[in-house]
């Protein structure tokens, strides 16, 4: 397969207390979101950050394994929803590490049961290129959840 | 004190010809951003992936704890443009990361500049989660 280059760009002014960036997606789909120290570690205000975009990278390659495992299985799913939780906490030396990135998918899907949702979200956890990277230095959770089908009560 | 992010995504059908959509963050400062595997994988035709997300998260990462190591260093920049590409083989996933940041610092040397680059690209907490890929830095003064 050939490789895929996807970039963003950041403009940053000023010193990191007060200063302030703006994060735009190469392809156009987001532009100059801005960001900040403040609203990083404290409340967002309506700012995202860094650990939000990952949230938001990881909770998307996830969807999209487990819309493969469960495609592969022979049951597609009819509707998937998927959140990705990034928690950023600061470590005994006073940095601040990211720790954890939590997974949560619900799935409405016929012929699964709740073991074999829970059996194949873990499997698709494993095969999403961001949970091996994540896992590395920080712990990734699995959580699977049927919802509004006949089975798996 | 621990900061939680939390981002959703609806996604419907199989992989290949299904389609998603980030729906909502925490902050509230994007939604309803369509995302696909063909969009990923070939061409993206306007829309975002993990990848672009990735790439956004470490520039803007990298771009904080660097402006924070210039000021711990009394030379604090007057501006920095960071680009992150995200290099993604499908099968195989992220196989690489290039950073590449243009600084306006008064008072320093090229040298100096590149040397608290580096430092920042290994404390940055978005390059310590993702050290399982290798991350290459092209840094120098504006």
């Amino acid at each position: 397969m050939p490789r895929v280059q996807r970039e963003a760009n950041v403009t940053w002014a000023g010193n990191v207390a007060r200063g302030s960036g703006a994060i735009s997606a190469g392809t156009g789909a987001f532009d100059e979101l801005p960001y900040s120290l403040a609203t990083r570690i404290e409340r967002p205000d309506g700012k995202t950050s860094p650990e939000e975009l990952l949230a938001a990278a990881h909770a998307a390659c996830f969807a999209m394994s487990v819309a493969s495992e469960l495609t592969s299985a022979g049951t597609p799913p009819e509707h998937l929803d998927v959140t990705a939780t990034v928690t950023l906490d600061q470590v005994e030396d006073g940095s601040h590490r990211i720790v954890s990135s939590e997974l949560l998918a619900r799935a409405r899907v016929t012929g699964v049961d709740a073991a074999g949702f829970e059996r194949l979200a873990q499997a698709a956890s494993e095969g999403c290129t961001l949970s091996k990277l994540i896992e590395a230095s920080a712990k990734v959770t699995v959580n699977a959840r049927l919802e509004g089908g006949t089975d798996g009560d | 004190m621990a900061t939680d992010r939390k981002a959703e995504v609806t996604w419907q059908g199989d992989l290949m010809s299904g389609n998603g959509s980030i729906d909502s963050v925490t902050s509230g400062a994007f939604g309803g951003l369509d995302v696909s595997w063909p969009a990923r994988s070939e061409a993206p035709e306007g829309k975002t992936s993990p990848e672009e997300l990735i790439a956004a998260a470490h520039s803007s990462c990298f771009s904080m704890a660097f402006s924070n190591g210039l000021a711990s260093n009394q030379t604090p920049a007057t501006r920095l443009n960071v680009t992150a590409d995200v290099e993604f083989t499908p099968g195989t996933g992220i196989t690489g990361i290039k950073l590449t940041v243009r600084g306006v610092v008064d008072g320093m040397s090229n040298e100096d500049f590149v040397k608290a680059a580096e430092a920042a690209k290994t404390g940055c907490p978005v390059s310590q989660a993702l050290s399982g890929t290798t991350i290459t830095l092209d840094a120098a003064l504006a």
